[in-house]
C-alpha cells in the first residue's frame, strides 16, 4: 500500500502538504506530533473518510482517490479499500443501540453476508481473544472505557482486514484502562499486522514501532526506527521528544 | 323546593346506558387519530430528510412547508380544507377524509422536525465507524442511525400521538361522529352536561393514559439491558430467556474450541489481559510480511 503526494484542505486551512508514504505488509508505523499538525487526518485519508483533495492512494492494484497525473491505474471503490482496512477510533464509536456480539457481527452479516450462526460463532471468537467473553450480551453503555475499545478492535478485526489504523486509541481513556488496550495492540503488533498508529503513547512507539513518522503543519518532518526517541535530526522533533517524555 | 334537588341529583344510570353511543365514538377518534397519525409519520420522516437535502431548491421549499403548516390554527385549518377547500371545489371527500388530510398535513410538519432533530442527535462518529465497516451509506443510515434516532425519538412522538387524540375531537366541528360529537349531541338531547362531559373527559383520559403506559413500556423495551442477565430482572419474558441461553451456548461454543470445558461463566468481570492471547488473523502469515502490499 502507499500514499502518494496526498494533500487536503479544509476551506483555506492546508492541512495535509503531499504526504508520500509507502505502508509495507506487517510493517507497524506510528505517528506522532502535535495536535493541529494533520496527523489524525492523515489516517483518516488511508481509508478515504476524509477524500484527499489531491494525489493517490494504492492499495492491491488498485488506485483510490484523485490520480495522478499520466498514470492509468485501475480505479477502486471505497467500499472495497474500506473493507480491507480496519479502524479504531479515538472515541470508540461503538453502536449504543447493539450488544457487544451484535457490533462484532454488524460487519460480518451486512457487508460479509455472513449467515447469522457463522457470524456470531466468529464474533465471540474474537470477543474473546480480547478477553471479553463474558461481556458479549453486554450493551457499549455498561462497559468501560477500555472494555469498549477492545470491542471495537474486535469489530475491526472480525472483517480480516489487511491493515488496521488506529487513531488515538488510548486518548480518552483513564490512565488506569489505557494498559489493557495497549496489551490488545501489541499482541495485535507481534502477531504482524500491519497497524498505523496515531498516538502519543512514545512507550508503544519505541516497543512496536518499525517506522516512527513526527508530523508538524502537515508534512513529515522526520521519520526513522527507535532512534529518533534518542538521536533525532531535526530540532522540531527533538523539542517535541523532550516536551512528551 | 324538591324540584331543585332532583335537578341537582346526578344520574349516571342512562351515561351506562348510552355507553355503546360513547363507544362508537371512541372507536372512530381512534380511527382517525391512528390512520392520521400513521401518514403523518410517513410524510414526517420524507419531511425531514427532505429538509436534510443540501439541494438549494428542496430544502427551502421544505423548510417552509414545515413552518406554514406549524403556522396555521388546527381549527381554522380543518375549516379550510372541507369547507374551504373540498365543499366549494366539489371535490367528493367526506368529512372525515377531509379532516384526516388537515390532522396528517398539520402533524407532518411537527412529527418531520422532531425526526429530524433525532438523526441529526446520532454522533458523526456512528456514521464513520460504520462506513469503516465497509457498510455503504443506505446500510449506514438504516442499520446505524435510524436505530438510535428512533430511540431518541420515542418519548417526543409519543407526545404527539397523546396531541394527535386530542386534536382529533376539533373535527367535530365539521360534524364527523367522534367522540366529542357523540357527547355533544347526548348532552344536548338530555341537558345532562354535567355527566356527559365528565364521561367524555375520563374516556379522553383513559385514551391518552393508555398511550402514556404504551411509550413507558417502550422506552423499557429499547433500555441497554445485558442479554446475559436481563431474564434475572424480568423473569417472565420466554424471549430474554432465549437469547440469554443461545449467547451463554456460544460462550461453551468459543470455549470448547480452545479445549476449555466450562459449567458457565462467572458473571463478574474476568477479562484478564495476562492471560490474553490473540492469535494472529489466517490472512496473515510470515512469508508476506515482507512483501509490499
Amino acid at each position: 500500500m502507499s500514499l502518494r503526494q496526498i494533500h487536503k484542505s479544509f476551506g483555506t486551512n492546508h492541512v495535509l502538504k503531499g504526504i508520500d508514504l509507502p505502508i509495507h505488509q506487517g510493517q507497524h508505523i506510528v505517528v506522532f506530533g502535535p495536535s493541529g499538525s494533520g496527523k489524525s487526518t492523515l489516517l483518516r485519508t488511508i481509508n478515504l473518510l476524509e477524500p484527499p483533495d489531491a494525489g493517490s492512494i494504492c492499495f492491491e492494484g488498485k488506485e483510490y482517490g484523485p490520480s495522478m497525473d499520466g498514470e492509468n491505474l485501475q480505479r477502486g471503490k471505497p467500499r472495497e479499500l474500506r473493507q480491507q482496512v480496519g479502524m479504531v477510533f479515538q472515541q470508540f464509536n461503538l453502536f449504543p443501540h447493539l450488544t457487544a456480539l451484535e457490533n462484532v457481527t454488524l460487519g460480518l452479516r451486512r457487508v460479509k453476508s455472513v449467515d447469522r450462526k457463522e457470524a456470531e460463532l466468529l464474533g465471540a471468537t474474537y470477543l474473546d481473544k480480547v478477553g471479553l467473553l463474558d461481556k458479549i450480551g453486554a450493551f457499549p453503555s455498561m462497559l468501560s472505557g477500555g472494555q469498549q475499545q477492545r470491542v471495537a478492535i474486535a469489530r475491526a478485526l472480525v472483517m480480516e482486514p489487511r491493515v488496521m489504523l488506529f487513531d488515538e486509541p488510548t486518548s480518552a481513556l483513564d490512565p488506569e484502562l489505557v494498559g489493557e488496550v495497549l496489551y490488545v495492540m501489541r499482541a495485535l503488533a507481534e502477531s504482524g499486522m500491519t497497524m498505523v498508529v496515531v498516538t502519543h503513547e512514545m512507550g508503544f512507539a519505541k516497543e512496536a514501532g518499525d517506522l516512527n513518522i513526527f508530523m508538524d503543519d502537515g508534512v513529515i518532518v522526520e521519520q526513522g526506527g527507535r532512534e529518533i526517541f534518542t538521536d533525532a535530526q531535526e530540532e522540531r522533533t527533538r523539542t517535541f521528544i523532550k516536551a512528551i517524555l | 323546593m324538591l324540584e331543585v334537588v332532583a335537578q341537582t341529583t346526578f344520574r349516571w344510570d342512562f351515561i351506562w346506558d348510552s355507553r355503546w353511543i360513547f363507544f362508537q365514538g371512541v372507536k372512530l377518534t381512534m380511527a382517525i387519530a391512528l390512520v392520521s397519525f400513521a401518514l403523518s409519520s410517513a410524510l414526517g420522516l420524507l419531511v425531514a430528510v427532505l429538509r436534510m437535502s443540501k439541494n438549494r431548491i428542496v430544502q427551502p421549499l421544505i423548510a417552509s412547508y414545515v413552518n406554514v403548516f406549524r403556522a396555521i390554527p388546527l381549527l381554522v385549518f380543518i375549516l379550510f380544507v372541507y369547507y374551504g377547500v373540498a365543499i366549494q371545489f366539489n371535490l367528493n371527500a367526506s368529512a372525515i377524509q377531509a379532516g384526516v388530510l388537515a390532522l396528517t398535513l398539520q402533524y407532518s410538519a411537527w412529527l418531520g422536525e422532531i425526526f429530524r432533530s433525532g438523526i441529526q442527535a446520532v454522533p458523526h462518529g456512528q456514521r464513520e465507524a460504520s462506513l469503516s465497516l465497509g457498510m455503504s451509506r443506505v446500510q449506514t443510515f438504516f442499520r446505524v442511525v435510524i436505530p438510535q434516532a428512533a430511540r431518541i425519538v420515542i418519548p417526543p412522538t409519543g407526545n404527539m400521538f397523546i396531541g394527535m387524540i386530542k386534536d382529533s375531537s376539533l373535527v367535530y366541528i365539521i360534524g364527523v361522529a367522534e367522540l366529542l360529537r357523540v357527547s355533544n349531541r347526548l348532552a344536548n338531547r338530555t341537558f345532562r352536561y354535567f355527566e356527559v362531559y365528565l364521561a367524555t373527559v375520563l374516556i379522553y383520559l383513559a385514551l391518552t393514559m393508555a398511550v402514556y403506559f404504551i411509550v413507558k413500556y417502550l422506552e423499557k423495551r429499547y433500555a441497554p439491558l445485558d442479554v446475559l442477565t436481563a431474564p434475572a430482572r424480568s423473569w417472565w419474558s420466554p424471549t430474554a430467556k432465549r437469547r440469554a441461553n443461545r449467547l451463554r451456548q456460544l460462550q461453551h461454543e468459543v470455549l470448547a474450541a480452545k479445549g476449555i470445558h466450562s459449567e458457565g461463566i462467572p458473571a463478574e468481570d474476568t477479562a484478564d489481559i495476562e492471560s490474553l492471547e490473540l492469535s494472529p488473523p489466517e490472512t496473515i502469515n510470515d512469508d508476506e510480511r515482507s512483501t509490499h502490499s
